[in-house]
């Protein structure tokens, strides 16, 4: 019991990590139907950024955090603009571009950083909590108290304000909203923005869970894409629901498979989509067939 | 054929002679080119070909060459049984990562496929039998009749022989019915499926052969570098094979080959700059799918756009020959069908019954489920409830491909022609009746292939010349005026032989000369012995061409007779109008007026 307790929050910290990178996904393919396979390459170079700023000036992390959000957004509206030809188009050649685009993210991040990774020091180094035996470390606090805050801040932002409105208008029909004086553009620009911003909060806070090296953002996307995947795509419950399911399967996949927790995770996650392709809340039409 | 086959000469002699003039590191670098080619062309056929997005490649290379590594040193097993055995593991990995290909295609397919590789590195980071994250050594060389084969001079030649083998198989599929098929399913899987093709079966073959390419590129590598580790099968160097394949083109073999050897060598020679490299290829991927989408293979077209000779004309349709008059019985019979979306009720008990040699007229306000009948009929839906029978024979839930050799033949609302392919190959798709359990003959009787697609060809053209589009045999369908691809698409329905014709709104943006030559070709159609049922908005095309029109409305039958009976039956009218019937007519309307 003390042993599943263990795992399950072990799982939990992970999956809101995931579920961070789910929704930077899911808000992306919504907004404008472009599947951004250099996602995890964001991601990776928000946790450098981060880490980066908060080791080297001894800021608070709370600082290294937005420093890393204000990257990774410059680099996602980049990267919009590139492809914009692309965007409501051929499918598979925006899937390619973006993995193009994350190729260059990693060897940009290997010049900087160099091949070698580096470990984060833990920004709250105290005992973790005791809890029954359970022993809860305050990281593991922290990570789930600040993806819960971008997730509200995000449902809020897209229900309360009129940008959020006018975003969700284009991700209903893009060209409707155009239509209604909606600047379809700007309007996907903001969204690879806010996907980077969300990327950027991900990887900060994985950054002193795992070590931050150049190709972790390889592992990290596909993981968060299968969680948006699982939840199913575009939806934002569905992206959080998907990620801490999926940091639930890893958690456990590792406790009882240990060095085969990947080939546990990946098979039950295509297990998974077999039976249900369109995640728990998924979109109607996945292969319009 | 011959000028390619004279091209083919030099180029030959060149990879033959080219050992001689290269020194031992850079013969190595030919001989993992070569393999990384064979790799590519794998990649291709199912991504570029197929329409498959496959991110495990690398993993079939994989399965390949660790089955060799395996067999020769852990159970003493020789070389050529253990690659025999290692290209059958890389088919069934092919088999079992295809499954997903059943149920999602695109990105989800495309994370679901990379998710998988991941597993496979996994397991042999951490498998003991296959040497956990060290590898296996010291597999043996190949034994071929005395020659060594530790020399990478040697080497080359048997690498160069597999390579043209596996290059013509590749070349040989994609210009058969087999690749025209796969093509067409990439372009538009559905209307690939209403024109017979087995969809989940391609989609499978598709990844049987890129596990067959995996599987021989794997043998290869074992063979030739008698060391396999993890780092080789890992995700950066299949994203290295995806860019030697989106840079070539992924839709042409040899775009591929040209891709890959040049990558290969770029890689090579910026080994010591890695990282400046991976930037490099980075960049070149992102310019050529913004610019350059169909890669080096593309280029050429690109730039020397061919200029028209002359300007192609339409051809009058020649029409069919009058078929001897048959017995009086049913076509198609339908049955008290329904048709629900969750809440949604499209069709409610509809039935109706089209005797053979007659034109259906099927008509009805937007939203009252014609095209949903058709997508019953034709097999897209599967009705909630009621039956369809054709000729007597019940085929009420039956796939699309299996109705089209019943001989069900469909054209589209909104004009679904194979974008990419030429309009002769969007006829000869049609045209290609076999079942995909045919495909055997691929590998055992390659001859009696290239004979059934001869006459295949010479049917084309006799189809093309019957409605009148000699002239653009060649084009590609999406460059054409509206009217012409209309006429495509029913030259492409009735190339499948059919018993029964569905048109879905033909006339739809034709002009008046246009549709009165529709009237012609359908009238034609019918007199050769085909029933044929039309939905139509064009009420003065309906009303001169049908035979016995059923008008629907809500989902529900609501008048069914004679174009003269029908235009006058007062349901009609108010299905039409609206309540017309209590609005004041304009001659009421200025009676009042007066009154007052």
């Amino acid at each position: 019991m003390q042993v599943f307790l263990q795992t399950l929050i072990g799982g939990i910290t992970f999956g809101a990590v995931y579920a961070l990178v789910a929704m930077g996904f899911s808000i992306v393919y919504r907004t404008m139907g472009l599947v951004n396979f250099a996602h995890g390459s964001v991601v990776m170079i928000g946790a450098y950024a981060a880490s980066t700023f908060y080791m080297a000036s001894r800021v608070p992390f709370a600082v290294a955090i937005v420093v890393a959000i204000v990257v990774t957004g410059l680099i996602g509206l980049i990267i919009e603009r590139f492809l914009r030809p692309l965007e409501n188009k051929d499918f598979t050649l925006m899937l390619i571009g973006t993995i193009g685009f994350g190729a260059v993210l990693e060897a940009l991040a290997i010049l900087i950083w160099g091949a070698t990774g580096r470990a984060v020091p833990n920004p709250v180094a105290t005992e973790p909590l005791d809890l029954g035996g359970v022993r809860i470390p305050t990281y593991s606090l922290l990570v789930i108290g600040v993806a819960a805050l971008a997730t509200g801040m995000l449902a809020w932002f897209l229900r309360r304000t009129k940008l959020g409105a006018a975003m969700q208008a284009v991700a209903m029909d893009h060209e409707a909203a155009t239509a209604c004086g909606i600047h379809v553009g700007r309007s996907n620009a903001m969204a690879f923005g806010i996907g980077a911003c969300l990327a950027a909060v991900a990887g900060s806070l994985i950054g002193p869970m795992l070590y931050v090296n150049p190709t972790m953002g390889g592992t990290l996307g596909i993981k968060g894409f299968a969680a948006a995947m699982l939840g199913g795509f575009g939806s934002m419950p569905g992206a959080i629901v998907g990620g801490l399911a999926f940091g639930l399967l890893d958690a456990f996949a590792a406790g009882n498979f240990q060095g085969y927790s990947d080939l546990v995770t990946f098979v039950v996650f295509a297990l998974a989509v077999m039976i249900r392709p369109t995640g728990i809340f998924g979109e109607t039409t996945v292969n319009r067939a | 054929m011959k000028r390619r086959l004279l091209l083919l000469a030099p180029i030959a002699v060149a990879a033959w002679l080219l050992p001689y003039g290269l020194g031992g590191y850079t013969m190595h670098v030919v001989d993992v080119a070569v393999i990384f080619a064979i790799l590519a062309i794998g990649l291709g056929l199912t991504m570029g070909v197929a329409g498959q997005i496959n991110l495990a490649q690398v993993a079939f290379f994989g399965v390949g060459a660790y089955t060799v590594a395996i067999l020769t040193t852990r159970t003493g097993l020789s070389f050529w049984p253990a690659a025999v055995l290692a290209i059958l593991a890389a088919v069934a990995a092919g088999l079992l990562v295809g499954i997903p290909a059943l149920r999602m295609q695109s990105h989800y397919l495309g994370i679901v496929t990379l998710g998988l590789a991941l597993g496979f590195i996994n397991w042999v980071t951490n498998a003991g039998i296959a040497g956990r994250a060290e590898g296996i050594s010291n597999i043996p060389v190949p034994p071929l009749f005395g020659i060594d084969l530790s020399s990478g001079y040697l080497f080359y030649y048997l690498e160069l022989v597999v390579f043209a083998l596996v290059l013509a198989f590749a070349l040989f599929v994609t210009r058969s019915p087999l690749g025209r098929r796969m093509r067409a399913m990439r372009d538009d899987g559905l209307a690939a499926g209403a024109l017979g093709a087995e969809i989940p079966l391609l989609r499978m073959t598709a990844f049987v052969l890129s596990g067959l390419y995996g599987g021989v590129a794997g043998l290869l590598y074992a063979g030739l570098i008698q060391f396999v580790a993890p780092e080789t099968f890992s995700i950066s160097n299949m994203f290295l094979l995806l860019a030697m394949v989106i840079i070539g083109g992924r839709a042409s073999v040899i775009g591929c080959v040209i891709g890959a050897l040049g990558l290969a060598f770029v890689r090579e020679a910026l080994l010591d700059v890695s990282a400046y490299a991976q930037l490099g290829y980075g960049i070149v991927v992102v310019l050529v799918v913004v610019f350059f989408p169909q890669g080096l293979a593309g280029l050429p077209a690109q730039v020397f756009r061919r200029k028209a000779r002359e300007r192609p004309r339409l051809a009058p349709f020649v029409p069919y020959d009058e078929a001897p008059p048959t017995p009086a019985r049913t076509a198609l019979e339908i049955d008290q069908v329904t048709k629900r979306f969750k809440g949604l009720v499209a069709l409610q008990d509809v039935s109706l019954s089209v005797p053979v040699r007659e034109i259906r007229g099927i008509v009805g306000p937007n939203g009252s489920g014609k095209t949903t009948l058709f997508n019953v009929i034709s097999g897209f839906y599967t009705p909630t409830a009621g039956r369809v029978r054709l000729d007597g024979n019940a085929v009420t839930g039956l796939t699309p491909y299996r109705l089209s050799l019943e001989g069900i033949a469909r054209t589209f609302q909104n004009l679904r022609l194979f974008e990419d392919l030429t309009v002769r190959d969007n006829v000869l798709v049609a045209l290609d009746r076999t079942r995909t359990s045919w495909i055997w003959r691929y590998l055992a009787l390659p001859w009696a292939v290239a004979g059934y697609d001869r006459s295949l060809r010479g049917r084309a053209e006799e189809v093309l010349q019957r409605f009148g589009l000699s002239d653009f045999a060649d084009a590609i369908p999406r460059l054409l005026p509206y009217g012409i691809q209309r006429r495509v698409e029913i030259a492409r329905a009735m190339a499948s032989s059919p018993s029964l014709l569905l048109l879905d709104e033909p006339a739809a943006g034709l002009n008046g000369d246009e549709v009165g030559r529709l009237a012609e070709i359908v009238r034609s159609i019918r007199d050769s012995g085909v029933t044929v049922v039309v939905i139509e908005h064009n009420m003065g095309l309906v009303m001169s061409l049908c035979d016995h029109i059923t008008v629907l409305s809500g989902g529900r039958v609501i008048a069914d007779g004679s174009p003269d009976e029908v235009a006058v039956d007062p349901r009609v009218v108010e299905a039409y109008l609206g309540d017309s019937m209590t609005a004041p007519t304009e001659r009421e309307a200025e009676h009042d007026h007066a009154d007052r």
